[in-house]
């Protein structure tokens, strides 16, 4: 659906993206993540015909973007919320552009409907809010009614009742079969949205798998609490395990809670707890990112 | 294609410096015309040479016309409407074609009414002050055509400025100060190196010869016409491999 191979590029001194590859299956929602500046936005515009790439390339439904006939009814996408006329309304923005791809304007109404902006039509976007600006971007990805769909940060600048908001359109418009494409470099904005997750960081990729798979992954400590710690310590140690202690009667080690049940009863030790500390995805996040990111 | 160039006539017509454009022609003009036939002896008012002058009046289309041109091109630039522009037509090219048209279209249309309002302060004004009319005589048709025809040049010489520039000051400020200052003083050096003769060839003296009023050291009107589009093709050559071979970011 959408395939990035070998992706390089650079600017000046800045290698934005270097050798990245990965794809976005037909009808999913992926999550493209990272940390500000670590290519998300660059990755997007090589997809999308604007920057050229150095190296590599990408394809949209099998071919590159600028080959395409009428690629507005086959992608749509939102790159930037400001990149609209100030002085020119919500409606004839729309307009403008809807002209340029044929699309009758009857379609315009349609998605400002669709995107609650109907009332705020007439006006000019230099009185809008980043939210209304973010919806009108929306609205422009779904002129064309497209099967794929490119959203960079479509929730920056929203409320909290606009992310709900938004997380409830793209959950409707993933459930009509089409594919999204959809950057955060909060892991929390799409954390409850996304099958998938491509994550990367200094422009190259870390991971990309379903959020489940991430979650199964993260290596989660076991906690352990007895009466006896200091002897179940050395047992375990002895079985290769590291022990990382909390306080005198419990410590964290990495070996799962079966190897540990199994000592401490061969050894007759009283255990208080045993229990799996998940880490959240937002660690996870955080510790595949190198932890730079700042949100 | 036409969809293309409905969507840049569009563009131009939903911003508000649509009509300041429309203000400033219809208002130059008639204020223009006005006081030439107020300053102007009775006598005077009937010869051709006077109302020949009447309809060079509308010479103003000609800088708006390369205004247009500029903004047209470096507008999307300036607010980022480039990428929305690039993701619905991905042939860069074809986008700058369709400008290129709608930026001629609408300074032709600027022209026709500037012309418009020469005919009707003029006309009733001579008619009243019973002053013989020319203005729609064969001499003066062909001059006005053929400004008609230079305001579509000057509009395409903007756009082509405006993708080869890109900023949109810069090309603004640039195109001003060459065609008020830099061109004379290239004119002064090429007088100190005795090569005076190519002076008429430089892109808005070749413009000036293509809009039929004519002067001693220009060129005549067709080489006039031919250098301009020359120059035309030219920048707008480099503006199209500029543009395409940017990244949008």
């Amino acid at each position: 659906m959408i395939e990035v191979a070998s992706l390089s590029k650079r600017f000046g001194k800045t290698q934005a993206v270097s050798d990245l590859s990965f794809r976005v299956e037909p009808g999913t929602i992926t999550g493209f993540l990272g940390p500000n500046g670590a290519g998300k936005s660059t990755t997007l515009r090589s997809v999308l015909g604007l920057v050229h790439p150095d190296a590599g390339g990408a394809t949209v439904l099998g071919v590159p973007y600028r080959e395409l006939d009428r690629p507005l009814h086959r992608v749509g996408a939102v790159l930037e919320a400001s990149e609209v006329h100030p002085g020119r309304s919500g409606r004839n923005h729309l307009r403008v552009l809807a002209a340029a791809a044929g699309i009758p304007r009857s379609r315009v109404e349609e998605v400002l409907a669709l995107v609650e902006l109907s009332t705020a039509a007439k006006r000019r976007v230099k009185g809008y809010s980043l939210g209304m600006r973010q919806r009108l971007g929306l609205a422009t990805a779904l002129l064309g009614d497209p099967e794929v769909l490119v959203l960079d940060e479509p929730a920056n600048g929203l409320d909290p009742a606009g992310v709900r908001w938004l997380r409830d359109l793209l959950r409707s418009l993933a459930a009509e079969g089409r594919t999204i494409l959809v950057s955060s470099h909060v892991l929390a904005e799409v954390a409850q949205t996304v099958d998938r997750v491509v994550i990367i960081h200094r422009g190259a990729l870390v991971q990309q798998a379903s959020i489940a798979e991430v979650l199964a992954g993260a290596q989660g400590a076991t906690r352990v609490r007895s009466p006896d710690a200091q002897r179940l310590r050395e047992l375990i140690a002895a079985q290769g395990g590291t022990v990382t202690d909390v306080d005198d009667r419990t410590f964290a080690t990495d070996l799962p809670p079966e190897r540990i049940g199994k000592v401490a009863a061969a050894n007759g030790i009283v255990l208080h707890e045993l229990t799996v500390e998940r880490a959240t995805l937002e660690e996870v996040f955080l510790e595949l990112t190198g932890g730079e990111t700042t949100q | 294609m036409t969809a293309l160039v409905r969507s840049e006539l569009l563009k131009v017509r939903t911003i508000r410096s649509w009509w300041a454009y429309l203000i400033v022609i219809v208002a130059f003009t008639g204020l223009a015309v006005a006081a030439q036939i107020g300053s102007t002896d009775g006598g005077d008012r009937g010869t051709v040479d006077f109302q020949s002058d009447l309809v060079e009046t509308a010479g103003i289309a000609l800088l708006l016309a390369i205004i247009l041109g500029i903004t047209i091109m470096t507008t999307e630039f300036r607010f980022g409407t480039v990428t929305p522009t690039f993701l619905v037509a991905p042939a860069r090219e074809l986008v700058i074609a369709a400008k290129a048209i709608a930026a001629a279209v609408l300074a032709i249309g600027f022209a026709l009414l500037s012309l418009l309002v020469v005919a009707v302060v003029a006309l009733p004004w001579l008619a009243s002050v019973g002053a013989e009319t020319h203005l729609l005589d064969g001499e003066i048709g062909t001059g006005a055509a053929q400004q008609i025809l230079s305001v579509g040049l000057w509009a395409l010489m903007g756009v082509a400025i405006g993708a080869v520039v890109q900023s949109q000051v810069a090309a603004l400020v640039g195109t001003l100060v060459w065609i008020f200052l830099g061109e004379t003083l290239l004119i002064g050096l090429f007088g100190l190196l005795d090569i005076d003769g190519a002076a008429a060839y430089l892109p808005f003296q070749a413009l000036d010869a293509a809009d039929g009023s004519g002067g001693g050291e220009l060129l005549s009107y067709w080489p006039g016409v031919a250098v301009s589009l020359g120059w035309i093709a030219l920048l707008g050559a480099v503006g199209v491999a500029r543009t395409r071979r940017r990244d949008i970011t």
